[in-house]
């Protein structure tokens, strides 16, 4: 008879009659899990630099334990020696020594406060770790294809007996602090993908060579965790379904599947799938992958072994997950970044909220903080990492209330709106359009998943609809309205402008707007200089040369998209490459002239450039109302691109760190 | 065939601009090589220090053929920093020459450059950058002043790695 911790009935939840495989129960190892829903072990950088739970770390975990209305949530993957080569990030949770353990239970505590399963996950970071020492440790020295990260040693037999005995003494550790789970991380480039993948493992002893001596310390770590945990804590692995890494000779999809077997054999309890490494050279995670691309892995998994089979990777829209449970592809689903973006999503999910889910739009900023040590945060979340903190979870009330005119309904007036309007306020929305979204209506156009961008608003004009905010579409803000209205409080978040370059020729030349060709309405030519190197200009580069049109790319920046950040920015300076797209950057226009222009180089350069239309993406803040507001002597906040024309996320964080405290 | 000038010009930058970062990481080279010969108690700084100096004394050597006091002090004086600015120039930095109060003295403001990017990638300390580069100028001036027998000096005002923004530095006749 399979233990149940935690019995829950979501029989009476609109969710589970619309979504009936997501909430049905299933055994795992000798564990009955209520439904199919799994935060998966996050990193947060949360937690001191030497290893032990914060405050902000427990209450980041409440918040997500509360999300998965009874299913498994894991905790970050905990690293295992005390020289902290296996510590891949600064502020990850240790474990090599029982002085961690109160810290530890303080998590499971917090999962189990909320009747959730509570995942507990060793980590040793090998290839990926050593973030804090000068050298990492691997089977073999296979030399980092990626800077980040620290030179290798090769382990010796005895280091891998004190791995894999350090792994079994920091699941003790999880044990006695009470997790109900125990996981091994053996993905994207940590110690036992190390060990197991081909293109790290070259040892010639019986820890090294085909897949089954690859797999030999992972077997060695499986059989003593059975050993320690009672019958009724499962353990499973994240193990690569596939590695990617093709072009260096990584494991082959056979040998993957292989590695599943061994690990069954050896007694594992069930699977979370993975793919790709942080050093593979295809997109795994960004927008630009469609949702459940990578379902066929899970599929593969559950054909190759019976224990049951969890995922993660682009699986954010509930229906895809439960249409593969339906059909046999998948167990469980799992997730991390849409429970970043939204801690409560399943839970919403269940309620039949889903329009109030703030959705993940795959930017991967969580992991590029990550990995440049800083402590996490999301793109649209503005509450994430802030959970202890009540100044972001529980603002005062408004005091005085006051009658807020805002000026824009883009992702920064919207976002500003409500949670003004939830504290109190009377809040007045106005925009010269009839539509929500600001420029992000337009920014949503460019290719390789942009349209996800929009997700974002319409969850805002959710949360303003239900906070009473009251709109004025169609509706443009003159200097008369703000005498007639005169309001308490006026929020400027009008968005950029698109001034026209000083070069000589400029005004004579075929120059059109960003936001004109992202909406299809100006006529461009055929040769299109794009002026301004940021993301509105490689999207809309993009755009236009799918559309058949040469583009070239000038603009200041010393890098194009610099304002994207590095987890997804590669991915835009391989899609610039395969669309034929030149880009020259750290350079201005210097002239224009008839059918071409100069482009002057940072270093005083010149040369010519076919042209016959200019794209103008180059942004400075809207500031026509400003001196209006400030004259009338009314209170002024400006905010997004009419403060500093910057991205989606900068306005969101923006209205919100306004809207709390106004 | 077509002569397509955005190409070629792009492709001469392309490979200017490849160069230039050879230059900067071949000497990175030669500095860890040094190192590794001299052993585990040299001080890298004084070995750096020594490179500077020995690149100054070359640079000062290479400029007395171009240098013409002919023409007056003054002009013999902007070559003079024109020569130690285009070092720089060519390695990729934006030097610019400004008049100081002074006939005899003059204004070398670098607005960019690119060495405290390479002390960055190879790890090195910034303040290094800055002690090297004048000791690179410091080591041009002595044979310079004796062979026209004048005493010209050069001080450091602002530093780029100090994160001053630009690095500013005054020649002047002591």
């Amino acid at each position: 008879m399979a233990k149940v911790l935690f019995e829950w009935d979501y029989s009476k939840y609109p969710g589970a009659k619309k979504f009936p495989h997501l909430f049905k129960p299933i055994q795992v190892g000798n564990l009955m899990v209520p439904n199919r829903i799994v935060y998966a072990a996050t990193e947060d950088n949360l937690n001191t630099h030497d290893g032990f739970v914060t405050d902000a770390d427990v209450a980041y975990m409440r918040s997500r334990a509360e999300g998965v209305v009874g299913g498994m949530c894991f905790m970050q993957g905990v690293y295992m020696d005390p020289d902290r080569k296996g510590q891949g990030y600064v502020g990850q949770a240790a474990c090599w020594d029982d002085k961690f353990i109160p810290g530890l239970k303080r998590l499971a505590d917090a999962i189990h406060s909320e009747r959730a399963v509570a995942g507990f996950q060793l980590m040793d970071c090998g290839r990926v770790g050593a973030v804090e020492v000068d050298h990492g440790k691997g089977p073999s020295t296979v030399p980092q294809r990626l800077r980040i990260f620290r030179p290798m040693y090769e382990m010796s037999k005895d280091d891998i007996k004190l791995m894999i005995k350090q792994h079994l003494d920091s699941a003790k550790r999880g044990l006695e602090a009470g997790f109900d789970v125990m996981e091994i991380s053996g993905i994207v480039g940590y110690l036992i993908s190390n060990f197991v993948s081909s293109y790290t493992n070259r040892r010639k002893d019986e820890y090294g060579g085909d897949i089954r001596g690859r797999m030999k310390a992972v077997v060695e770590i499986i059989e003593g965790l059975k050993k320690i945990c009672p019958k009724e804590v499962p353990v499973g692995i994240r193990l690569c379904a596939e590695e990617l890494l093709d072009d260096v000779r990584g494991n082959t999809p056979e040998e993957s599947m292989m590695s599943y077997k061994i690990a069954e054999e050896a007694g594992i309890d069930y699977f979370s799938v993975t793919a790709g490494w942080q050093e593979s050279i295809v997109p795994v995670i960004s927008r630009d992958v469609p949702q459940g691309s990578w379902l066929h892995l899970a599929k593969r998994s559950k054909e190759n072994v019976k224990v049951p089979i969890m995922m993660a990777y682009r699986l954010f829209d509930p229906s895809i997950p439960h249409k593969a449970i339906e059909k046999g592809d998948l167990d469980i689903w799992e997730m991390c970044r849409p429970m970043i973006a939204d801690p409560l999503m399943p839970k919403k999910v269940l309620e039949g909220r889903e329009e109030d889910i703030r959705w993940c739009v795959a930017c991967n900023l969580c992991l590029a903080r990550l990995f440049r040590d800083a402590p996490m945060t999301c793109y649209i979340n503005p509450l994430c990492a802030h959970e202890h903190d009540p100044r972001y979870t529980n603002p005062p009330p408004a005091d005085p209330k006051k009658n807020i005119m805002i000026v824009g309904a883009g992702p920064a007036g919207l976002e500003c709106a409500y949670m003004a309007a939830q504290r109190g306020h009377e809040v007045h929305v106005y925009d010269k359009r009839k539509e929500l979204g600001g420029t992000i209506l337009e920014a949503s156009r460019a290719p390789y998943g942009d349209d996800e961008l929009m997700t974002c608003i319409k969850y805002q004009k959710v949360q303003c609809e239900r906070a009473g905010v009251q709109f004025h579409l169609g509706t443009e803000v003159t200097e008369e309205l703000i005498k007639d209205e005169l309001p308490d409080s006026v929020v400027l978040a009008t968005g950029p402008v698109y001034p026209k370059s000083k070069a000589p020729g400029f005004d004579s030349a075929n120059v059109v707007n960003v936001l004109d060709v992202l909406r299809g309405n100006a006529k461009v030519g055929e040769n299109i200089i794009v002026w301004g190197n940021r993301k509105p200009g490689i999207g809309v580069g993009l755009l236009l040369a799918k559309q058949g049109k040469k583009v070239t790319l000038v603009g200041k920046e010393k890098s194009a998209g610099f304002d994207i950040n590095p987890s997804f920015k590669w991915r835009y300076m391989i899609y610039l490459r395969q669309n034929g797209i030149k880009a020259y950057n750290d350079c201005e226009i210097d002239e224009v002239k008839p059918g071409e222009i100069i482009v002057k180089t940072y270093d005083g350069y010149r040369l010519p450039v076919k042209c016959d239309t200019i794209v103008v993406t180059e942004r400075v803040p809207n500031e026509n109302l400003k001196s209006v507001v400030q004259a009338e002597g009314i209170e002024l906040f400006v905010i997004g691109d009419a403060l500093v024309p910057r991205n989606l996320s900068s306005a969101v964080h923006d209205g919100f760190h306004i809207g709390v405290r106004i | 065939m077509a002569f397509d000038a955005e190409k070629e010009i792009s492709k001469l930058w392309g490979d200017l601009h490849g160069a230039q970062s050879e230059i900067g990481r071949t000497y990175f080279r030669w500095r860890q090589a040094a190192l590794a010969v001299a052993g585990p108690n040299a001080n890298p700084l004084e070995v750096s220090l020594k490179a500077a100096e020995i690149i100054g004394k070359e640079l000062g050597k290479q400029s007395l053929p171009r240098l013409n006091f002919l023409k007056g002090e003054e002009t013999w004086l902007r070559s003079l920093a024109g020569g130690m600015a285009i070092q720089w120039i060519m390695q990729g930095a934006i030097v610019k020459i400004d008049k100081g109060e002074k006939p005899s003295e003059i204004f070398i403001k670098w607005e960019r450059c690119p060495w405290p990017s390479f002390h960055k990638e190879y790890g090195v300390k910034m303040e290094e950058d800055v002690l090297c580069c004048d000791r690179i100028l410091q080591s041009i001036l002595p044979d310079v002043n004796t062979f026209f027998n004048v005493n010209y000096k050069i001080e450091t005002l602002k530093a780029i790695p100090r994160g001053q923004g630009v690095c500013l530095r005054r020649l002047y006749k002591a």
